[in-house]
């Protein structure tokens, strides 16, 4: 392998040089990793905070009111779905109450559920702030937002006036938090009896039925799917429902690229530049050596090696240097972590190899026609 | 009789087209044996360094072609045209065009290293060999740099003999070099030509030194104009 031999000779005998340029990609590769993983990450943690804790796909009657029935047939259909969490799988029953308080009142709007069924999508369990994640048939959670504005503790007793004109007492049990002040002051946690008594409807009618996906991304997919199989309910996804939200994260995902692309950019423009001026710092030698007997094709191999020791030693003090700067950002107090995925890791290490390597062509080719006689005869 | 080593048969070398074009060498034919220790004398701009490259294989004759032991370099393409370069000839030129980057031995070791075909442990033993027959032991590991002119000189010999070629071509080699070095550069041509057999051609406008060697060759205005054997 005398052209790697010769190539790492060269960049030795130029360590400035070779040091800058290694630097710049390092750096590029930095910018690259850190940059993907933080609009990925934030990007998730924005859909988590948005439809973690949401029902991602829902399905409801197709008349406001009525009700859905969960029938063998629809829990089927869901089943046939490999998108769809199982455990995340909620019949809910939804009812309005109106809270009073002395001279303030405030609407709430209860979801009554099985509170492990719940906890697929809501996770109340784990974000119960106060008292316990709990809901027997008098028992009520509400939100920290509710609670806050009109002192409720858990243990305390509240009133509701109920759809239809009935009133109700609950025990407060537990206050979550599910990071949205509006779900925190509107909505309140009940016992799936509680709604069916006040609406009027059998054990198998519900509200809807809401579920989550493995992938949020899908979800248009596995609704259109649903829908063809389920005529006469309405089955309607998130994405539809936020396109202001997607269109946000679109946005924020093409700014990514763009800032990466140009980074992936900057790097080929640097690695291209200076191996440019290599081969003609270079150009005695690599014609003495033709002179000698070296092939075009080794000559060539040259700058083709020099391109993969810059770029493999780039992309991995890069890698270094990214997770330096991502232990760095953990220190930030951001409200999410970047958690960066191995595959985007190696992936952008092997595009700077891959960036180096398609810089070194134009060097390579004119390493690899230079006549040595034009070095001969220039002296 | 010596056996033929190479043969060059009409060569003819045009730069340019048309009215612009300029005749560097024209119909220049002669042989030369194995081993023989010739010289190329000329006045400065008179072609002898284009005929020294077109018999180094470095340049192409417009006509005529160049012939090494019964092989028509002219039907061989580029790498075929590198290999036998590597494998049949030395180059020593004005400029020592040692590769700064190397140390003394791994430029000597470079012809051998480029044709690959020798096993590490040997092309160690004869770059030592070659270094020692050029009064250079003790450099091997010195860079290129850290040596006098005339070391330089010797170095970029014993790179040309590494390979222990048939013919070295050498470019007024000892241009760069005070008196004392190129009698001491001559006399080491003229030992290596007497012990290995090697054929030497040297270009040098210095007529005195030409007369050291066995057979001048003078070009003028691009033709062979006097091949003179002495007695």
């Amino acid at each position: 392998m005398l052209s790697l031999r010769i190539a790492w000779r060269f960049l030795r005998s130029s360590p400035v040089q070779s040091g800058l340029i290694v630097g710049g990609i390092a750096v590029g590769i930095a910018v690259q990793v850190f940059v993907g993983s933080l609009i990925t990450s934030l990007q998730a943690s924005l859909v988590d905070q948005t439809i973690g804790s949401a029902p991602q796909i829902t399905i409801r009657a197709e008349k406001d009111g009525d009700p859905v029935v969960f029938s063998q047939r629809v829990q089927d259909v869901i089943a046939e779905q490999p998108r769809i969490v199982k455990r995340t799988v909620v019949p809910v029953r939804n009812a309005t109450a109106l809270f009073t308080d002395g001279t303030d009142s405030a609407p709430l709007n209860l979801i009554g559920g099985d509170l492990r069924q719940l906890d697929g999508i809501y996770r109340l369990t784990t974000r119960t702030e106060e008292g316990a994640a709990s809901l027997r048939s008098t028992e009520i959670m509400v939100g920290t937002d509710f609670a806050k504005k009109f002192s409720i503790t858990p243990g305390d007793t509240i009133s509701l006036a109920l759809q239809g004109g009935s009133r109700a007492s609950f025990t407060v049990s537990g206050i979550f938090d599910l990071g949205s002040a509006a779900f925190n002051e509107r909505q309140a946690f009940v016992a799936a009896s509680v709604p069916q008594n006040v609406l009027g409807w059998s054990s198998t009618e519900y509200s809807s039925v809401q579920m989550q996906l493995d992938e949020p991304f899908a979800s248009a997919e596995v609704a259109a799917a649903m829908r063809a199989k389920l005529p006469g309910v309405r089955v309607s996804e998130w994405q539809a429902e936020n396109a202001d939200l997607l269109v946000a994260l679109q946005s924020q995902g093409s700014s990514s690229y763009i800032i990466q692309t140009f980074v992936l950019v900057a790097i080929a423009l640097g690695i291209a530049s200076t191996l440019a001026i290599a081969a003609v710092q270079k150009t005695r030698q690599i014609g003495i050596l033709k002179a000698m007997g070296l092939s075009d094709g080794d000559a060539g191999r040259i700058f083709l090696w020099q391109a993969i020791i810059m770029g493999g030693a780039g992309s991995a003090a890069g890698v270094g240097l990214a997770y330096f700067l991502l232990f760095g950002f953990s220190f930030s107090g951001a409200s999410f972590t970047i958690e960066p995925r191995l595959p985007f890791v190696l992936g952008s290490a092997a595009v700077g190899i891959g960036v180096a390597l398609a810089s070194s062509i134009i060097p390579t080719r004119r390493t690899s026609r230079l006549d040595p006689i034009e070095v001969i005869q220039s002296g | 009789m010596a056996e033929l080593l190479l043969s060059a048969e009409g060569l003819d070398k045009v730069y340019g087209t048309g009215e612009a074009a300029t005749h560097a060498m024209r119909g220049v034919s002669f042989e030369v044996a194995e081993g023989e220790f010739a010289a190329i004398i000329g006045q400065s701009g008179s072609g002898k360094s284009t005929l020294l490259n077109m018999l180094g294989l470095l340049d192409t004759p417009t006509a005529g072609r160049v012939v090494y032991r019964g092989t028509d370099t002219a039907t061989l393409d580029k790498r075929k045209r590198a290999e036998l370069r590597n494998e049949l000839i030395g180059f020593v030129f004005q400029f020592h065009y040692l590769l700064p980057e190397f140390t003394v031995f791994e430029n000597v070791a470079m012809p051998a290293l480029i044709a690959g075909t020798t096993a590490p442990s040997e092309i160690r033993a004869r770059a030592f060999e070659t270094l020692a027959m050029l009064d250079l032991d003790g450099v091997e590991d010195k860079n290129a740099n850290q040596l006098s002119g005339g070391q330089k000189q010797r170095v970029a010999i014993a790179r040309a003999l590494m390979n222990r070629p048939a013919i070295v071509l050498a470019d007024e080699p000892t241009g760069n070099l005070d008196t004392v070095n190129t009698n001491l550069v001559y006399d080491l041509f003229r030992k290596i030509n007497k012990e290995t057999g090697t054929a030497f051609m040297i270009v040098t406008h210095d007529r005195n030194v030409a007369q050291r060697t066995d057979r001048i060759l003078e070009i003028s205005d691009g033709q062979l104009v006097q091949d003179v054997r002495s007695a």
